[in-house]
């Protein structure tokens, strides 16, 4: 008697209380809705309107599209398939057309476990409604209060819309990783189809996605998503959709991915400086949201020339240097091709691969170019000192005092010293101490200048070793000062795109090819004709070893402490710089220890891409202005050879019309 | 009331206080509740009801909104852009003078020119100024044998730049014009208050008008025309020359001349332009002269 009326007062209790917390709940809850309510955000009509941002678009040279910026390709119901809508509300919420915006059960359990159970867990019960609501208005904040307005939310998108309504918008903007929003998008990136023709398997993969993007990314962890897309598969046949075997069967399969890879980055260095640019010329509104276009001025097919010799330098260089494809340190490349007629990028990489290091080392990895850096000097000495590549000076050991420091002994590459030589030589051969000799005479804030003249930017120390290369530069600079040379002496801007128009067409921005002389013609053609013997026979000679034919004139560059192998080069008509070396401060030794100049690192990779990039256009020489002529000179004695004295090969230069041989026989 | 309540006491009165109408009644109506709700999700209708009766209230927030607003943003940014364009490529067009152009453009701004609009004002110059702008020559060659595709004007400060721009968006001539250098050359035929003696640039060649007019009449016939080359504007001065002066410099194959009518207001210079080989000329025969 005594337990049943203990029983009956429990039972009493309950009850009672029961009912007290039903009533408190039901008018807490009101309460609460009243409160949220002004707070709540307003949804737009209709709900698909959200889909509507306009994309920027991209375009290379030939017109092609390089990418689409904000894109969304929102598709109707009707354009998908039927497997990955089943598989989305298999995995997502299957009872999506039973409820009304929340999944009562779900959302008592998931409150019971996250309240009142031991395990610490956090049981989410969103259903696709709720899950719409959160991505569409709030943030990823974990709160009860935003976890009540986005109950709220949803029960106004469900008293507004449709299922079908709703399901459509929730596909057309969920994330699937690899840069893709939206289910057509996504069927896009991964399999290169339309959203209608996936199978099952690919749809059951796709429908795994959006639970975690990129743990779940199918390009870089594919066994992953296999996991992850069997479940789905099997929550496929729990939910009726699909029988077992036909579960088991998918489960077998392994859906054939996209080649390229892709993710939300942009894939390209160049993409990056360009939008990098746009940014801050418009700001990020117009650019991710203006739905501007712009036209670029990347040669898709020199950039592809320019990934295969990149490609197939540094593998080159791997094997030179004896380094494992799984070592975990390999060396960098960057390499930036300028049209000299209009200051155009044509080409543009800024690392071995972009999705290992998105650093852009073409425009932001500052490097010594060593002698790189002499054709400021030279072009100076030429300039100022009246020197002419006949100008005689002397190879050898050289002290030079500077102030406040200890003295500057510059050492020749070969440590070897050979005596008098024309300038045209000394530039073929790079040797450092005739260089030396040069900038102690004409100052380095002289070179400096010319430097700055020429478009490099980086700062630069004015000390002696500045004509060697020490200052620290970027390719995408070296490319551009070059070009000045290429074009005898005139500047061209460096620009990335041509035009900027709005959705409508209307032009927001036009690049002007504006031409500016700013360096005398005829002392940088003595300068070229130097530059061209570097790549006939100088450091850069294995350039013609590899076949590349047409006039062309560049210069070598290896620092010291061989941790930087440049080469930058030019046609009449095309600049490239190249550059490779490690990140961190290493050493560019090969396999026997020696180690890597300009011309064996860097130089291949011009060539390679130098020949490809100019196919068949017409070969061109460099032009020569009418006050220049020629003459034969003896290299040691800078006058006329007069026969094969000591076996010397004779040089050519150009002369000014008021320049002769010999007239200062030693400077 | 609860003074007067006890516990009952035996298990039938417990069996009828449980089941009592009021407990049973309040039971079912409890479960009805909970169950129906259930079943035909009331409550969230009713919400869901509520909220869309104050949807148009609510504020515009959250990522979906926030986007909305940055496309706003870039929308009106962009018209910002275009409709300036526009302004100024109307006022560019109404100019009809290079100093109206100039003045419709500020430093940095920029406007495409109609072939034909640079065409009429440079002809709206007198004939020796224009040469200060550019060779008609060249002008020729530039809009009617060059792969010419427009002509880009940019706003400078203290002036504008006029670009010839082929197909290949490259520069093919570009002209800078000052202000000062576009207010003078289109003024260049009004007179100016004051006497030559004053003048910079005359000084030790300013003749009698009586000398200067003798040593011009007995230039040759075909010579005279080529000192005087756009004689209207002494045409249309009123008063008596007094003196002539001739400049010291010569601009692309010109020499100015300084005419000095005395008027009642004050004397008044008028210049005109003389060839340079006819100037030279007419020289010899003033200093024939003056010996």
């Amino acid at each position: 008697m005594n337990f049943f009326l203990r029983v009956a007062a429990v039972f009493r209790f309950c009850f009672f209380w029961g009912l007290i917390l039903i009533s408190l709940g039901s008018l807490s809850g009101m309460f609460l809705v009243f409160a949220m309510v002004k707070d709540l955000p307003k949804l737009p009509a209709p709900l698909s309107k959200i889909i509507e941002t306009p994309q920027s678009q991209v375009y290379a040279s030939n017109g092609q599209v390089l990418i689409s910026i904000g894109e969304r390709q929102a598709v109707s119901l009707g354009m998908v398939s039927k497997n990955f809508i089943n598989a989305i509300l298999a995995t997502e919420d299957h009872l999506f057309f039973e409820h009304r915006g929340v999944n009562k059960l779900r959302t008592l359990k998931g409150l019971y476990v996250t309240l009142v159970s031991q395990s610490g867990k956090v049981e989410g019960a969103s259903t696709i409604t709720q899950q719409l609501a959160k991505n569409l208005f709030f943030s990823f904040e974990k709160t009860y209060a935003r976890k009540l307005k986005e109950l709220l939310v949803s029960l106004q998108i469900e008293a507004s819309n449709t299922k079908e309504e709703i399901l459509q918008t929730y596909i057309n903007q969920i994330h699937f990783g690899a840069g893709a929003q939206g289910v057509e998008k996504a069927a896009q990136v991964f399999f290169g189809k339309s959203a209608l023709d996936l199978t099952l398997p690919e749809a059951a993969l796709l429908a795994g996605l959006p639970k975690s993007p990129t743990n779940y990314n199918p390009f870089r962890h594919y066994d992953l998503a296999l996991k992850r897309r069997d479940i789905v598969l099997n929550r496929m046949a729990q939910a009726g959709f699909i029988s077992e075997s036909e579960a088991q069967a998918a489960m077998l399969k392994k859906p054939e991915l996209r080649h390229e890879q892709s993710d939300s980055r942009t894939g390209s260095y160049f993409l990056d400086a360009l939008i990098s640019e746009l940014i801050s010329k418009y700001g990020e509104d117009v650019v991710y949201h203006g739905g501007i276009k712009v036209y670029a001025t990347i040669d898709t097919k020199l950039q592809s020339y320019a990934q295969q010799a990149m490609k197939k330098g540094l593998e080159n260089l791997d094997n030179m240097m004896g380094i494992g494809e799984n070592a975990p340190d390999h060396p960098q490349g960057a390499l930036v091709a300028i049209d000299t007629g209009s200051g155009a990028v044509k080409a543009m990489i800024g690392g071995r691969d972009y999705y290992e290091s998105e650093f852009n080392r073409a425009t932001k990895s500052r490097r010594q170019p060593g002698s790189g850096f002499k054709p400021f000097l030279y072009y100076t000495a030429l300039k100022d000192l009246g020197f002419h590549p006949a100008t005689i000076l002397t190879d050898k050991p050289v002290i030079i005092p500077v102030k406040g420091a200890a003295d500057w002994e510059p050492k020749n590459f070969s440590k070897t010293f050979t005596g008098p030589m024309i300038l045209k030589k000394a530039l073929t051969e790079s040797v450092n101490t005739i260089a030396a000799q040069m900038v102690e005479k004409v100052g380095p804030d002289a070179v400096i200048r010319t430097a700055r003249t020429c478009g490099i930017e980086s700062p630069l120390q004015a000390v002696y070793s500045v004509a060697l290369g020490t200052s620290n530069v970027t390719p995408y600079e070296m490319a551009t000062a070059y070009s000045v040379f290429a074009t005898l002496g005139v500047m061209h801007e460096p620009f990335l795109f041509w035009r900027v128009e709005d959705a409508y067409g209307r032009i927001i921005f036009e690049h002007i090819v504006q031409e500016k002389r700013v360096l005398d013609p005829s002392t940088t053609y003595q300068l070229v004709d130097m530059m061209k013997s570097v790549i006939d026979i100088g450091s850069g000679k294995s350039i013609r070893a590899l076949g590349f034919n047409r006039a062309a004139a560049g210069k070598t560059g290896t620092t010291d402490s061989f941790n930087d192998a440049w080469f930058t080069g030019f046609t009449p008509t095309l600049c490239t710089s190249v550059w490779t070396g490690f990140d961190k401060e290493k050493k560019l030794l090969d396999s026997h220890n020696i180690g890597i100049t300009g011309g064996r690192g860097a130089a291949p990779i011009w060539a390679e891409f130098m020949i490809n990039a100019l196919g068949s256009d017409p070969e061109r020489d460099f032009p020569i202005p009418d006050n220049v002529h020629f003459e034969k000179v003896d290299t040691e004695t800078g006058c006329a050879p007069e026969g094969q004295r000591g076996g010397r090969e004779p040089m050519t230069v150009p002369l000014k019309t008021d320049q002769q041989l010999c007239r200062d026989k030693q400077q | 009331m609860a003074r007067y309540w006890y516990e009952p006491l035996t298990f039938s009165e417990w069996f009828k206080r449980i089941f009592s109408f009021l407990n049973i009644a309040l039971f079912m109506f409890t479960a009805v509740f909970v169950f129906s709700e259930f079943r035909f999700d009331w409550f969230e209708k009713i919400v869901g009801s509520y909220l869309v009766s104050t949807n148009a209230l609510r504020p515009e927030i959250g990522a979906v909104w926030e986007t909305g607003k940055q496309t706003t943003n870039a929308h009106e940014y962009l018209n910002t852009i275009v409709s300036k364009k526009e302004d100024i490529r109307q006022n560019a067009n109404k100019a009809g003078s290079f100093s109206e152009l100039l003045s419709s453009l500020l430093p940095g701004e920029w406007v495409t020119l109609e072939k034909q609009q640079f065409k009429s004002l440079y002809l709206s110059l007198e004939k020796s100024t224009s040469l200060k702008i550019i060779d008609p020559a060249r002008l020729v060659w530039l809009l009617n044998g060059s792969n010419l595709d427009r002509i880009f004007c940019e706003g400078i400060k203290g002036g504008i730049k006029v670009f010839f721009i082929d197909s290949d968006n490259k520069v093919i001539k570009e002209i800078e014009l000052r202000k000062g250098d576009i207010i003078e050359i289109e003024n260049a035929d009004k007179p100016i208050t004051g006497i030559l003696t004053d003048m910079a640039g005359f000084q030790g060649r300013i003749y009698p008008a009586q000398l200067f007019f003798d040593a011009l009449l007995k230039l040759p016939a075909e010579i005279i025309p080529d000192l005087m080359v756009d004689p209207d504007a002494l045409l249309r001065q009123e008063g008596k020359i007094i003196r002539v002066g001739i400049f010291n410099e010569a601009v692309n194959g010109y020499i100015k001349l300084g005419f000095e009518f005395e008027a009642s207001g004050g004397n008044q210079i008028v210049f005109l332009k003389g060839r340079e080989w006819a100037v030279w000329q007419l020289s010899l025969n003033l200093k024939g002269a003056g010996n």
